[in-house]
């Protein structure tokens, strides 16, 4: 039964896509392939909903795929409760966006082949979802690297989008090239692909000798470069706000909630290789990301960018969770991350789609200033300064009352992202990391994770501080540009639904349920040591729960009752719960997004204090932020300008050696081989096939007398000849 | 009548009728030379059908053999076969070039 519903999850988008791709270019309109693709979905959703329960059996499926001599590669399905989440999310989301774009993208003169894209993109997350391989994952990973770039680049007419799709594809392509040395490092050791299993890598992994820890740490770095590049971490996360400009449900779907969100899969698959080093600088990556990306947007205008600087950043908490061990902190963070980001990005989509006409008329506008940009080349687009007007926020402001269901799902998502307490699902799973940072700090005492923790709980004030930012400038206060403000109204109901579907899955109440006692297990790790549960805390056995859902009807008792099912030494950190770290890390998170939005609210609504001279007061940090820490300047400057050096090194290269060369032996060659070989021809093979031709021509000349072309002629000559053999026989 | 007589007869009409075919411009008057051959040759096969030795059958009856006339028979329609297809060809070749001289008939010509 599992097999099967695995097989319509992913066939139902291929077909979707393969349908398009065999009729869609043939007869130009085709027919609905938007609900064409939405129905695969819709499918494809209903199964992984079946599947939930359905977990029992992992390996369901594994078919040999390749043999060379005694290695052989393996593809098939893994299922667990990760899996199944997974796909959940991705299949959820994605139905929704496919709703949604049917109202943001209508009018599109390439309406159908971006639902085929999607589709595309769907099956290729699912592939990766399910694999149980990392070639699997490898396939299904550039697969989604591939959507990504053709749906940046869907609106390619525009430069920065074409630059933007570029860019995405190549700086990600630097990760896979160190997730690809990782593979084959692991390849080399173990001959094998394959994770599970009795033959697979983690099964291998157990029997490593002490002295192959450092090499097992370097593939395991390498195998999470892939993810840096993917997950947009620090230092190639220059990417992804740049990837805001391709169509904003592209945005929600891939740079949000599912692709981006496979870098954080991966590393969660491949956490039993996690050494305790590896780990570190997972942690420390995720962490950094975290910073940075949020005070990078705290300073930007283009509400996209906000929130896809936000989505860096959130991604920097789940790494971060992953990196310090809270292996279900971090994949719970992603599953409602996925939501509530999923939400914000479609209802700046909403907003945007509401200033389209606008958009429109400004494009005429702007038409000749985009023609002096053609000769920029650079491969990193400058876009601090060229804001689309339509999703600038400070063309924004009391758009609250216009659209009262945008405001209204939007306002639940930065509720949920802001970490306001106890009613919003963000603030459960930010909780769960700063908890599980702080534990592992505590338990292990260790200066780095204390440090982490720091960063991560000012990250998460910051969080709360800009997206309230967003909220106030967006929605509330006086509308800044009143011409574009009257022509904004609600989006019709094809967009809307979508979103208040989404702002009920950023409720604790529906996501609990999946995260329920030991529904999923945190991995063993063979070369990392946990302290005992004893060393860490003496009242282990009484506090267990699952981040504190007990308030929402899960009870003690029945937490207390699974808990005897497993292994504890092995147990989850989250069943950790009630310890002094989490209600510490608790009360801390609390207190900063309560910081933040009340910062937030004294500068952007009551206006007690102004943005504008605050920045000038710390000029020098403003000028940091606005210019995103330099990376694209450095990028630009140092590895494009380096690549371009060395291009024009070789080519000049190429044009005085190479080409010297080769015209050095064309000369030598045209000079004296040719002209002997010029003067045999001409004199020699000429003469001979001239003569030839003239001894022919002569003699055809004098022949052809003969036939006159009057039969009577031939008659005579025919009767002549008759006389002349008579004559012959009777002389004889 | 001896043989002599029908051979002469036959030899100046083939001889007359080469003289047209080989001298004539008219394509008509190259077909009436042609019927003048064939009919030479028939009177040929008559004649010299007529003078053949008549064998002795089983019964001792003399059995004449009327093998040239037959022939004669064919080839008188052979040539209004060919008359026919003759004067159809030659209508077709005046529709086409408003003349009926074979010598101006020449567009095969190199």
């Amino acid at each position: 039964m599992v097999v099967p519903l695995i097989s319509i999850i992913l066939l139902a988008p291929l077909a979707a896509f393969t349908i398009f791709a065999l009729f869609g270019l043939a007869k130009r309109s085709f027919p609905r392939q938007d609900i064409l693709s939405t129905a695969a979905m819709l499918v494809a959703l209903g199964c992984s909903l079946y599947l939930l329960n359905e977990t029992s059996d992992p390996k369901p499926l594994t078919v040999e795929w390749l043999s060379l001599g005694s290695i052989t590669l393996s593809m098939g399905f893994y299922l667990d409760s990760v899996t199944v989440i997974m796909l959940i999310v991705v299949t959820l989301v994605s139905s929704l966006v496919h709703i949604f774009s049917i109202g943001y993208m209508h009018g599109d003169p390439r309406y159908p082949r971006f639902f085929a894209f999607l589709s595309l993109f769907s099956f290729s997350m699912l592939f990766l979802v399910v694999s149980d391989n990392l070639l699997g994952i490898y396939i299904g990973w550039e697969l989604v690297g591939l959507c990504s770039y053709l749906l940046i680049g869907f609106w390619f007419e525009k430069d920065s989008a074409a630059n933007a799709c570029k860019k995405a594809f190549l700086t990600t392509r630097v990760g896979d090239v160190g997730m690809f040395i990782g593979m084959m490092m692991l390849f080399k050791q173990f001959d094998t692909l394959s994770l599970y299993g009795t033959d697979g890598i983690f099964e291998a992994v157990r029997t490593l000798e002490a002295g192959q820890i450092a090499w097992l740490s370097a593939a395991g770095i390498l195998i999470f470069c892939g993810a840096v590049g993917k997950s947009a971490q620090v230092p190639l996360h220059t990417w992804l706000p740049d990837a805001m400009e391709g169509p904003t449900p592209v945005s929600a779907l891939i740079h949000a909630a599912t692709m981006v969100a496979a870098g954080v899969y991966l590393v969660a698959r491949m956490f039993p290789i996690l050494t305790p080093s590896s780990s570190l600088v997972i942690a420390y990556v995720g962490g950094i990301t975290a910073i940075v990306a949020a005070t990078i947007a705290i300073v930007r205008f283009d509400i996209k960018r906000v929130l896809a600087y936000s989505t860096v950043s959130q991604l920097g908490f789940m790494m971060l969770a992953l990196g310090a061990g809270s292996y279900v902190a971090g994949l719970f963070h992603l599953t409602t991350h996925a939501f509530f980001k999923a939400l914000l990005f479609l209802g700046s989509g909403s907003v945007i789609h509401a200033f389209h006409a606008m958009h429109a008329h400004h494009d005429e506008e702007h038409a000749d200033d985009n023609e002096d940009e053609h000769d920029n080349h650079s491969l990193v687009h400058e876009h601090g300064s060229e804001i689309p007007p339509d999703q600038d926020m400070r063309n924004m402001g009391g758009l609250r009352r216009k659209m009262p269901f945008t405001f209204f799902t939007m306002l639940i998502a930065t509720l949920s992202i802001s970490g306001v307490p106890f009613v919003f699902s963000g603030f459960w799973s930010k909780d769960a990391i700063l908890g599980g940072v702080l534990e592992r700090a505590m338990g292990w005492n260790s200066v780095h994770h204390y440090i982490l923790f720091g960063v991560v709980l000012l990250a998460a004030g910051i969080t709360a501080f800009y997206m309230f930012r967003l909220i106030f400038m967006t929605f509330f206060g006086e509308p800044r540009n009143q011409e574009m403000h009257d022509m904004a109204h609600e989006s019709p109901w094809v967009m809307v639904v979508p979103l208040l579907i989404l702002a009920a899955l950023s409720l604790p109440v529906v996501n609990k349920w999946w995260f329920k006692e030991g529904y999923i297990n945190k991995p063993y790790q063979a070369h990392v040591h946990e302290p005992t549960h004893a060393q860490l805390r003496p009242d282990s056995k009484t506090g267990d729960t699952n981040f504190g859902f007990s308030n929402f009807g899960i009870s003690e008792a029945e937490a207390a009752e699974e808990e005897g099912g497993h292994d504890t030494e092995h147990a989850d950190d989250a069943h950790h719960g009630h310890g002094p770290a989490h209600t510490i890390a608790m009360v801390l998170s609390i207190i900063v997004a309560g910081l933040g939005i009340l910062l937030s609210w004294l500068f952007y609504h009551k206006r007690r204090f102004t943005a504008e001279s605050v920045a000038t007061t710390f000029r020098p940090v403003y000028t940091l932020f606005w210019n995103k820490y330099y990376f694209d300047e450095f990028y630009n400057g140092v590895l494009v300008a380096l690549t371009v050096w060395k291009s024009r090194l070789f080519a000049k290269f190429d044009l005085s050696i190479i080409d010297g060369i080769v015209n050095g032996v064309a000369t030598i060659t045209r000079a004296i081989f040719a002209a002997f070989i010029g003067f045999f021809d001409n004199r020699v093979i000429d003469g001979i096939v001239n003569r030839v031709a003239k001894v022919i021509w002569s003699v055809g000349g004098r022949v052809r007398r003969i036939q006159t072309g009057a039969i009577q002629t031939y008659l005579f000559v025919v009767l002549g000849g008759i006389v002349l053999i008579i004559l012959i026989f009777r002389v004889l | 009548m001896s043989l002599q007589h029908y051979l002469v007869i036959s030899s100046i009409l083939f001889t007359l009728g080469i003289f047209a075919v080989l001298t004539r411009k008219n394509a008509i008057s190259i077909l009436m030379g042609i019927e003048l051959i064939l009919n030479s040759c028939n009177l040929n096969f008559v004649a010299f059908s007529r003078f053949v030795e008549p064998a002795k059958n089983i019964v001792g009856r003399d059995d004449y053999l009327l093998d040239g006339q037959i022939i004669a028979i064919f080839g008188i329609v052979l040539a209004a076969a060919e008359a026919a297809v003759f004067l159809a060809i030659i209508l077709a070749i005046y529709r086409e070039f408003g003349s009926i001289r074979p010598d101006e008939v020449d567009t095969l010509k190199g």
